[in-house]
């Protein structure tokens, strides 16, 4: 794993009273350990990761408390792990990305929300929407209505968190459903605080056994008892599920003394409404509102009762709702006329359909419904502000003469993913295009410039799946790449067996670094052992480890080959010869390297021991003559490493800037390999250099100066 | 009831990997340690792979009883007191997202770049000019403070987290003193280093009259003399120095004989100049570059002689930060193709071998990287005995060929001079397209010759140069992109 949790691991361990620091998902780990649960389990991706992370790593504690932690293959195994929840009365709790990962655990939610539950169940979701998102901009918030399960956005700040976690899980024991929680980016992110309580040790765990519950037909989601369970879910549970929430004041009513309108806000985007509110002078910092508001901790279902309560006596609401479609208006919009009540309500009509609700884009809503039903306001300078803004952004680009340049993530230094994209770019150059399916991982960065290689994204490990139909119609063979992330989270079973049932043409790349590196390097049931990279020290194991290679064998696969993303050239010949061979079946490529984030944790403490130890250390780095480069770039066409930069050439002659190498450079080798097999310049060498000489080398050291009179 | 608590806002600019969560939890945990309600966020996300990034925190400005304030997860607009960016670009982005005010902002920055992809990967000169963010910086930001916080960050042998945390608290972005900052940091071996680089960066951002401490890098050719620059007094001043470098690079390729060439080819221009005007002068310093870059052609011979240079050595050694009991050897990575081999040899000899590579293909060995190892003696003698190509270099097949292209360039150069300075100086600088090794050579000679044959000797033989805007687009063009295709649109385009 990319970080160690120790002292994250010492907070989860907090008791009565005393304050917990941290970041919010860690908080909703540590509340999920006061409440109680049995199990815990998810799967891994930004920003919900941490939260099985730190479980993971907190093995010991675990098995103290009884506490079953599950590192799942992919979505659907998480919710499936809900299961236990059906018929026992345990408490469990799973996590993953939303929007992607919802969809894919959508066939066992199912499942699961229709028996219902009995011990209270809480599905985690990252809400990844909005700035830093890097999934498909969708609402986890269907989901929620077409299943019935419940639905909560806490306001995001520790304690209400916190609060809402343990409320979750008696919601769902008095409902009887599964609740979700959805937490956006920042708020996963945020760093607060909040008065622990004392862990809960399960009543029934890995330390308290209980005998298999009996045999229930009407536990199974399989007819004829789901038409009951259909039934089950309005007639029982929802009604159960609104009492609970309004007898326990999940949602918080706000007062303020313009009384004749309200908002209503989701609870994750409450903080930018109070300081949008403070910006146009209707709040205080403390949040203090001039405008009554209802906060939804629980957006999904809502309570008819409380809405009209709150709607009774107003002439206008707006809602403040976050993405696309306005669930929410519409439901209080149904509440309302089912109601009678003649109350004007405003939402996606004065706010954006779309994006991300900061506290700019709220100003402008808000100054909209001002100005039509509290027109003794004015317009409360929220034009002024906006026109202030405006006005600085105009004045910024002027003065920078355009928009700076875009800086996306990308491969780290020495990833091994990299130069498969520099091989892969060398045989587009000789082949001309082809069509590239692309899947989700660190690789997808070679959909960035330099490499821009990508024809299409359809989920994580469904590029081969992906390229099924376009295999079958263009001229020249269609590559799929994905990563062994993706191959063991789908893409095995979508992708390969199903090449290999229809025995249609495929090339398929398996980019093989041994973790799921872009969520922060969890284990695969491929990640090279821990004694074997013990032994290795500082090498790549990704070579040894052959769980993918033996898996593909086994299910027929005949066209099978692995080679090291760092031999460009080999891997240039084999990606031709995969292009070009006649043998019509499934052909895998896999290119194997280790995640170079993994191998740097185990390179450093060794190397700095060693050179305390006063060892003989040989660091290698590359770099680049500034003599003899022209200033053309092809080097960084083919790799685009951060260290592998330009600089103002020290020759005055020169007007373009020359290559240059960062001494960031961890010697990965692809400068060189990329010179040779791109036949590019001869700018590029290699220094080794030798710390704590040996007596060896300083012999031979003045050997060669006699010679060269150099190193 | 209590005075209404104001919040102050504090918003990191970075890149991922970095080390910005290290500082927002030193920030944090000072905040904590002064009784002051805190808040931090960021969307670390998949931008920690070396991406645009951003830190964001909020705090009360003093301890209270009240209630906490309501604090924003994502930066406002025009509103935020302290900015700090770790890259000179990533502060540009801030001040494109509004987020640098006038009224309230105070925005330090580090000076150094990290380029991006996108600027690196031009084939000429692609970079964002640094020069526009230091003037955006002083006309938008309440108070600018720059400073090389990368060079900080290494001359401590700490990272850029740290220097950070220096430079923000330099600026007065924290309510509590220095020494608060300093017992967040902690103790041990990576924290001294921490505390050193946060210690170097607060005095740097402290300091008075705090201003940009690397000047923008020197525009190349504006340095002064080195060689005898009397010699070009036929030359515009802007030329001279420029004629002067050129000729001590000639002589140092070649021989004197060789720098004579050069100086009488240099002056030749001078004189067909039609006026004195400073597009003249413009076009002749370029020219004059141009010239001495084109007859320094790098072959064989010229790359051995650069790589066992003394001074190389030296200068590796400096760059990656060895000390003197640390050995270093250098491995070089040649891969030359049959048409640099070819070019080396006699005229005669070279033009054989291309024919017989032509009907049989190269021999077998050409085409296979070789790994010289030049500090090794068996490497270093290898490459001087390549170096001494250079003495049968003027019997060469490519010195044929560039001294004929030289000339031809020259002719059109005299006339142009004489006809329009504007043109001139779009035609000085087409040699620039004439770069690199192997494929990208070829390339560049492809695009030299479509631009001279379709643009330049058109113009000389109707002596109408009124096409010194597509001559300049042209060349522009050639440096958009290495599949040509900017190259062909323009050209087409000027065929019409």
């Amino acid at each position: 794993m990319e970080r160690s949790f120790a002292a994250e691991i010492e907070s989860l361990k907090l008791g009565e009273g005393e304050t917990f620091h941290g970041e919010g998902i860690l908080a909703v780990t540590k509340a999920l350990l006061q409440s109680g649960v049995s199990y815990v389990g998810g799967y891994q991706g930004a920003p919900v990761s941490h939260l099985l992370d730190v479980m993971v790593q907190a093995k010991d504690y675990m098995a103290e408390l009884g506490v079953s932690v599950q590192a799942c293959t992919n979505e659907a195994s998480a919710a499936a792990m809900l299961g236990a929840s059906i018929v026992y009365p345990v408490r469990g709790a799973v996590t993953w990305k939303s929007i992607v990962g919802t969809n894919v655990a959508a066939d066992a939610l199912s499942n699961l929300s229709s028996p219902g539950v009995k011990g209270g169940c809480l599905i985690v979701v990252g809400e990844d929407y909005g700035d830093g998102a890097s999934v498909i901009q969708e609402r986890t918030h269907a989901f929620a209505m077409k299943s019935a399960v419940w639905l909560m956005d806490p306001r995001p700040d520790l304690p209400t968190i916190v609060r809402c976690v343990e409320k979750s899980f008696e919601l769902s024991e008095a409902s009887h459903t599964p609740v979700i929680m959805e937490l956006r980016i920042r708020a996963c992110h945020v760093q607060g605080e909040f008065t622990a309580k004392d862990n809960r040790k399960p009543a029934i765990s890995t330390l308290h056994r209980t005998p298999a519950a009996p045999h229930d037909y009407a536990t199974l989601s399989h007819p004829p008892v789901t038409f009951g369970q259909e039934k089950a879910k309005y007639e029982e549970r929802m009604p159960a599920a609104r009492r609970f929430i309004l007898g326990n004041g999940l949602n918080e009513k706000i007062d303020g003394r313009h009384s004749d309108v309200g908002l209503i806000v989701q609870g994750g985007v409450y903080n930018a409404l109070i300081r949008a509110l403070q910006e146009i002078g209707l709040a205080d910092a403390q949040g203090r509102s001039d405008l009554p508001i209802l906060v939804l901790n629980v957006v999904y279902p809502l309570c008819p009762d409380e809405i009209v309560g709150f709607a009774m006596g107003k002439k206008a609401l707006l809602v403040v709702e976050e993405s696309q479609p306005e669930y929410i208006e519409h439901e209080i919009s149904s509440i309302l006329r089912r109601a009678d009540v003649q109350t004007a309500l405003h939402g996606k009509d004065m706010l954006p359909m779309a994006g991300e609700y900061t506290s700019e884009v709220l100003v402008g809503g808000l100054a909209k419904f001002i100005e039509k039903h509290v027109p003794r306001l004015g317009n409360a300078g929220a034009k002024n502000y906006a026109d202030e803004i405006a006005e600085l952004r105009a004045r910024a680009v002027a003065a920078l003469g355009g928009p700076p340049p875009i800086r996306p993530p990308g491969f780290c230094i020495g990833c091994p993913e990299r130069p498969f994209f520099s091989a892969l770019k060398l045989v587009e150059k000789e082949r001309g295009p082809f069509h590239v399916s692309s899947d989700i991982g660190c690789h997808s960065f070679g959909t960035f410039p330099p490499f821009s290689f990508g024809n299409s994204i359809l989920g994580f490990g469904m590029s081969l799946a992906s390229s099924a139909g376009v295999q079958s119609f263009v001229d020249k063979r269609p590559i799929a790449i994905m990563g062994d992330g993706g191959f063991w989270h789908n893409g095995l079973l979508s992708g390969v067996t199903a090449r290999l049932l229809n025995k249609t043409d495929g090339l398929l790349v398996i980019m093989k670094n041994g973790y799921t590196s872009a969520t922060g390097t969890q284990d695969l049931v491929s990640t090279p052992r821990a004694e074997a990279k013990r032994e290795a020290g500082g090498a790549s194991t990704t070579d040894t480890e052959l769980t993918i290679e033996g898996t593909l064998r086994g299910l027929g696969v005949k066209w099978l080959k692995t080679v090291h993303t760092y031999r460009v050239d080999e891997m240039k010949k084999t990606l031709d010869e995969a292009m070009s061979t006649s043998f019509d079946g499934l052909k895998v490529i896999v290119a194997e390297g280790e995640c170079q984030l993994e191998r740097q944790r185990r390179v450093k403490p060794i190397r700095a021991a060693a050179l305390a130890a006063g060892e003989r250390v040989v660091r290698t780095r590359y770099g680049v003559d500034d003599e003899t480069c022209t200033g053309d770039h092809s080097c960084i066409r083919l790799s685009g490493c951060p260290t592998l930069t330009v600089k103002t050439s020290a020759d005055p002659l020169k007007s373009d800037p020359v290559a240059h190498v960062t001494n960031g450079c961890v010697g990965c080798g692809l400068c060189g390999e990329a010179a040779h097999a791109a036949t590019l310049c001869p700018s590029f060498y290699r220094a080794d250099i030798v710390s704590n000489p040996s007596g060896f080398d300083r012999f031979m050291a003045r050997v060669r100066n006699i010679f060269t009179k150099a190193a | 009831m209590s005075e209404p608590v104001k919040v102050r806002s504090i918003l990191i600019g970075a890149l991922g990997g970095e080390g910005g969560g290290v500082l927002m939890d030193w920030i944090v945990s000072c905040a904590r340690m002064n009784g002051l309600a805190v808040q931090a966020t960021s969307v670390p996300g998949v931008a920690q792979r070396t991406g645009s990034t951003s830190y964001y925190i909020e705090m009360s400005d003093k301890p209270s009883d009240g209630p906490a304030p309501v604090f924003a997860l994502i930066p406002m607009p025009g509103r935020v007191d302290f900015v700090a960016a770790s890259e000179l670009v990533e502060a540009a982005r801030m001040m494109e997202r509004g987020l640098i005010s006038p009224q309230r902002t105070v925005l330090v920055t580090s000076t150094s770049r990290m380029y991006t992809t996108a600027e690196k990967m031009q084939m000429g000169d692609g970079r964002f000019d640094s020069s526009r963010v230091l003037a955006a910086g002083e006309e938008l930001a309440k108070k600018f403070v720059t400073l090389d916080l990368d060079k900080i960050a290494r001359e401590t042998g700490t990272m850029v987290s740290a220097t950070l945390f220096g430079a923000l608290a330099g600026v007065g972005a924290f309510p509590w003193d220095r020494a608060a900052c300093e017992t967040a940091i902690g103790a041990g071996r990576a924290a001294a280093a921490s505390r050193a680089g946060f210690n170097a960066a607060f005095e740097a951002a402290a300091a008075p009259n705090s201003g940009p401490d690397t000047a923008p890098a020197a525009k190349p050719g504006v340095v002064a003399s080195a060689g005898e620059a009397g010699g070009f007094a036929a030359l515009p001043a802007e030329g001279r120095s420029i004629a002067a470098l050129g000729y001590a690079r000639c002589a140092d390729y070649q021989d004197a004989a060789y720098a004579d060439l050069y100086a009488r080819r240099a002056l030749d221009l001078a004189a067909a100049a039609g006026d004195g005007s400073p597009e003249t002068a413009h076009a002749l310093a370029e020219a004059a570059r141009r010239l001495a870059l084109w007859m320094c052609y790098e072959d064989i011979a010229r790359v051995a002689q650069l790589k066992t240079k003394p001074e190389r050595f030296a200068k590796i050694r400096a760059e990656a930060e060895m000390s003197d009991d640390q050995i270093l050897s250098i491995t070089e990575y040649l891969k030359p193709g049959a048409d640099e081999i070819a070019a080396i040899l006699p005229k005669g000899l070279g033009a054989w071998f291309m024919r017989r590579v032509e009907r049989k293909g190269a021999p077998g060995a050409l085409g296979r990287g070789v790994h010289v190892a030049t500090t090794s003696v068996h490497g270093w003698l290898t490459m001087r005995a390549l170096a001494q190509f250079r003495r049968i270099r003027r019997a060469s097949l490519r010195f044929a060929d560039e001294q004929a292209a030289i000339e031809n360039w020259l002719a059109a150069m005299k006339t142009a001079l004489a006809g329009s300075p504007s043109f001139a100086a779009a035609l000085a600088e087409l040699p620039r397209l004439l770069k690199g090794y192997g494929e990208t050579a070829q390339r560049g000679q492809r695009n030299y010759d479509a631009i001279f044959s379709s643009i330049v000797a058109p113009a000389v033989a109707r002596g109408d140069f009124s096409g010194a805007a597509s001559l300049r687009k042209a060349i522009a063009a050639a440096l958009a992109d290495p599949e040509h295709v900017a190259l062909d649109a323009e050209l087409s385009q000027a065929a019409e």
